[in-house]
């Protein structure tokens, strides 16, 4: 298919963050993604962008082994990953997730969901996780919360929390699935400017949203993707602006 | 974003919220309301009245037989009839109350038992308190300490002779825990530092890592030692346990049954759940064996059949066989109850917890388990309260519980026949316990309502 002319990188990054070969998944019979190969270098933001069903959850997803893949390989800093005890430390090691729904812990406070990862995992005391928290807590605007459980705040609150969750564990890939489509619309840009200014401290990200301002203003590259495969990858201006693909500019004129 | 904060045209105009008004309140008063209510058309009102009339014949009669008519000193069940026949003979449970309560344990040595229990609620009692800190450790204290305490207190004998070393030396550490938890908290509500802290100054000398562990172990050492040395002057009359019965021994079964059940059920719930297939199989055939049996051939099978597949020379004492039963068969019932909590997690915390680097146990321990049990109190209470009432089928395994106490007063011949008063007198026992249980499970769950 198309996908040879996206792997030219639009920064001059030497480092490939994530490495995705002929990824290949099937639900039973059904293929949901067929082939896929993609490129992503330090510090680039991509930005999926696709129909519902086309697969691009499913990609994001089988980069941090949420999900199974039949075929292909995905590398990490140049490790290939595996099914193996290594590669699960890697996955944890660099890479963070935010998910469309937060699933924040209930049970525990907004502090105690941030600290949660440091103090059990990384056996940090409890002061200095509590310091480091609250540093990230500050940095998305809602240190004032922190004694507050989740079920008190309201979605965009609990997903900058989210964030500050998956910031904690200090990752060098940030993966966003939908990270906006679960919010009241008057929340949504308390949200993507907090990615914003994540993505302007160079952090590499992956997201897959369907604000196309937000890929416009920040990506550094924009993947299409329908019915499993990636059509088109490119800088957003090339994307969204003058698509090659008829599924492209038909998907562009259904969201924008 | 951008586009759309357009600027504001300046000839809008300003929206100021309308004042909130409270709600209407009703004047009526109570008898206002009852007109209302129950008076509202001609059938109401019929139905009213024979609602009450029929309230009023059946507490008037209970209270005849219960209270009016009954008596309540008299020497045997023939005085009793004499002076008011159609009344209770309260008379016959007052002086079979203390075999109610400490079945046949010896009357001089029942303060024991009083100390005893009385020790095991006190040391439950600082988890009442928010303020107080590592209440987890407080619990799985009481949980793996208490029972030498008590043991030692209900079964009597003098150290290194009646009492084994191992159950000594364990009460000791158990009794200078609790010294240290009520010490604690004293020392702390006056704002000064814990005792455990006693010896950090002096342990800091030595080793540099978990300096703090270290000086608590060796504060309660310390502690146990002086325990030791004064329990090894004290020597408690030696109390069979075929003398424990009673209330004393309903409690004994259900609250060991109670603490049980739940390690028990999420080690066989999570065993349900796994992916390998041996502890899948074996946790599943566990709880479906022992979920379609009745408790009662469980009880049986135990002291029956326990024994027959022991070597001949390990002799297990009756209780011990029926606890290990009672406690399965608990178990294997929480394990259902534990399963239908663990179902009702989204995925999602699943993902969360993992991609986060949290492994099996982490994710299960900080997340998941927390979530459940929450969200199965009233199913978890409920499954206790049934175990509360179930315990009294050991009587008829030949346990002097209270059940059989009651019905042994029928045997006196003093009071012979005499079976109504000693079962209402049980049935109001336990209906106080199990409604303060399910009263209890009502605050915890309102108390825990506050992170949703």
């Amino acid at each position: 298919m198309m996908t040879s002319s996206g792997h030219l990188a639009t920064k001059n990054t030497t480092n490939t963050a994530i490495k995705i070969d002929k990824l290949n998944k099937w639900y039973g019979d059904h293929h949901v993604l067929k082939d896929v190969s993609l490129d992503i270098s330090e510090g680039e933001i991509m930005v999926v962008c696709g129909p519902s069903g086309s697969g691009k959850s499913t990609l994001i997803r089988s980069l941090n082994h949420l999900e199974d893949y039949q075929e292909g390989v995905v590398s990490v800093f140049g490790q290939p990953l595996s099914r193996d005890r290594q590669s699960h430390k890697i996955i944890h090691q660099t890479m963070g997730m935010v998910f469309q729904n937060f699933n924040l812990f209930p049970h525990l406070t907004v502090l105690q969901n941030c600290t949660l990862g440091l103090t059990w995992l990384r056996k940090m005391s409890e002061r200095d996780a509590d310091k480091m928290a609250m540093r990230l807590l500050d940095r998305v605007g809602i240190a004032q919360l922190a004694t507050r459980y989740p079920g008190q705040l309201s979605g965009g609150q609990q997903q900058r929390v989210a964030i500050s969750r998956s910031l904690a564990m200090e990752p060098k890939i940030m993966l966003f699935d939908e990270p906006t489509s679960a919010l009241d619309p008057e929340m949504v840009k308390e949200v993507l400017d907090v990615m914003i200014d994540l993505a302007k401290t160079g952090m590499t990200m992956v997201c897959v949203t369907h604000e196309m301002q937000f890929a416009k203003q920040v990506a550094d590259r924009v993947v299409f993707m329908a019915d499993g495969e990636i059509i088109e990858v490119g800088p957003p201006e090339q994307v969204l602006v003058n698509p090659q693909w008829d599924r492209t500019k038909e998907f562009l004129q259904h969201v924008l | 974003m951008d586009d759309l904060n357009v600027k504001n045209p300046p000839a809008l105009k300003q929206f100021i919220p309308t004042p909130p008004r409270p709600p209407r309140q009703s004047k009526s008063g109570i008898f206002g309301t009852i007109r209302q209510r129950c008076f509202n058309s001609i059938g109401n009102s019929v139905l009213t009245l024979c609602v009450v009339a029929v309230l009023f014949y059946l507490v008037k009669h209970v209270l005849d037989w219960a209270v009016f008519n009954a008596v309540f000193i008299a020497d045997n069940r023939r005085q009793c009839m004499d002076i008011s026949p159609d009344g209770a003979c309260w008379a016959g449970v007052i002086s079979w109350f203390n075999g109610l309560i400490y079945g046949r344990f010896p009357v001089d040595e029942q303060w024991r038992v009083n100390v005893g229990v009385l020790l095991g609620l006190v040391w439950l009692l600082p988890l009442m308190s928010k303020r107080i800190p590592l209440r987890n450790v407080i619990l799985l204290s009481w949980i793996g300490l208490y029972p030498f305490v008590g043991a030692y207190l209900f079964l009597g004998g003098r150290f290194g002779a009646e009492l084994g070393w191992i159950h000594g030396v364990m009460t000791c550490l158990a009794l200078a825990f609790l010294t240290i938890i009520y010490v604690n908290w004293i020392l702390s509500a006056l704002g000064k530092k814990g005792l455990n802290e006693l010896f950090v100054p002096l342990v800091s000398r030595f080793v540099e890592r978990r300096i703090h562990l270290l000086s608590f172990v060796a504060v309660w050492l310390l502690i146990a030692l002086v325990m030791a040395l004064v329990l090894n002057q004290v020597s408690l009359e030696p109390v069979a346990i075929e003398r424990w019965g009673g209330l004393f021994l309903t409690f004994i079964i259900a609250s060991f049954a109670i603490t049980m059940a739940i390690p028990i059920g999420v080690v066989l719930a999570l065993g349900r759940r796994s992916k390998l297939p041996v502890i899948h199989w074996l946790s599943m055939t566990v709880i479906e064996l022992v979920r379609s049996v009745p408790l009662i051939t469980v009880l049986f099978m135990a002291v029956t059949l326990l024994p027959i597949f022991l070597p001949a020379d390990v002799e297990f004492n009756k209780l011990a066989q029926v606890l290990v039963a009672v406690c399965i068969f608990a178990g294997a019932y929480m394990a259902e109850n534990i399963r239908g909590g663990l179902q009702a997690i989204p995925k999602g915390q699943y993902e969360a917890a993992a991609t986060l680097g949290l492994g099996y146990l982490h994710t299960m321990a900080l997340i998941i388990l927390p979530q459940a049990l929450r969200m199965m109190i009233p199913n978890i209470m409920t499954s206790f309260i049934s175990l509360l009432k179930d315990t009294t089928l050991v009587s008829i395994i030949g346990l002097f519980d209270i059940m059989l106490m009651a019905r042994n007063i029928a045997n006196d011949k003093d009071w012979v026949g005499m079976h109504t008063e000693p079962l209402v007198m049980i049935s109001v026992l336990f209906f106080l316990f199990c409604y303060s249980m399910s009263q209890y499970s009502l605050t915890l769950e309102k108390r825990l309502k506050v992170d949703r």
